[in-house]
């Protein structure tokens, strides 16, 4: 009888334990909620800019053909006897990490770390015509297909 | 015990999903209907006709031989959510675009259109 009293409280003690685990982390994240922050943020301008196809030759491609695979350009730009249209994605990626401890109304002193860091690559293509308009030079690059991290400490 | 168990874990995620969201959605409007296009006819139709067509372009660029007039318009949607201590945030743009190729007679040559932004999401960013 004895050993199964001491069983029961054992099994009860274990659970209390745990129960106040449990309220000390909702405990904690309380308190954290006004030190610790962390944002995520993501943009993107633009629709998905596909690589040419093959079929695109310098010398050989029209304006029409290239209007008519991939629309309007993000941009038009006027050269020296020629002129670009560029199409451009946009993505970026940042997240800030702040860490403080609010201790201004006790003390003159608030200790506080911000890190923020940012990212931005580009989808982008550039297709350079001749005033006659026939594509004289064009060149693409998928900068979304690039690892954030790497590329951000590259 | 199990009760114990039950209302612990739902004050858990009272505590740490305490927070709020939000969407928003933004619209940069110009009055251009892309049904519109069918009555332009490269070589035939003239710059006052696109303009009668599709209202003043957004922006006119001049070229060396002719001018291009784009027309845009956008859609952007966001998405934020706020819990205890993360926060995430999730923008998309998206365009209507219209360029008209025009030359030195004032006589549409080329056009492209891209009409993007009915595909403008909510969403987070991950």
């Amino acid at each position: 009888m004895a050993a199964l009293l001491n069983q029961g409280q054992h099994l009860m003690g274990c659970h209390s334990n745990k129960i106040i685990r449990i309220l000390m982390i909702m405990f904690i994240g309380q308190l954290m909620g006004g030190c610790v922050s962390l944002q995520i943020a993501k943009f993107n301008d633009g629709a998905d800019v596909p690589p040419p196809p093959d079929e695109f030759i310098a010398g050989k491609t029209s304006l029409q053909e290239v209007l008519s695979f991939y629309g309007a350009p993000t941009e038009i730009v006027p050269m020296k006897g020629l002129f670009a249209l560029h199409y451009r994605r946009t993505l970026y990626r940042g997240a800030n990490i702040s860490i403080g401890i609010p201790l201004g109304d006790v003390w003159k002193l608030s200790p506080n770390w911000d890190a923020r860091g940012n990212l931005s690559r580009y989808d982008t293509v550039v297709f350079v015509f001749t005033t006659e308009g026939l594509l004289n030079d064009w060149k693409y690059e998928k900068g979304t297909s690039r690892p954030l991290w790497n590329t951000f400490w590259k | 015990m199990r009760k114990t168990y039950f209302i612990t874990i739902i004050l858990l995620v009272i505590s740490c999903g305490s927070g709020c969201g939000v969407i928003v959605r933004g619209k940069n409007f110009r009055p251009f209907d892309e049904n519109t296009l069918t009555q332009v006819t490269p070589g035939k139709t003239t710059a006052s006709e696109v303009t009668e067509l599709f209202g003043p372009p957004s922006q006119m660029v001049k070229l060396s031989n002719g001018n291009a007039y784009v027309y845009e318009r956008s859609v952007d949607k966001a998405t934020g959510l706020w819990l205890v201590i993360i926060s995430f945030g999730n923008y998309d743009t998206q365009y209507d675009r219209i360029v008209f190729f025009i030359n030195e007679d004032d006589v549409v040559t080329h056009y492209g259109s891209t009409f993007k932004s009915g595909t403008a999401s909510y969403g987070m960013p991950f």
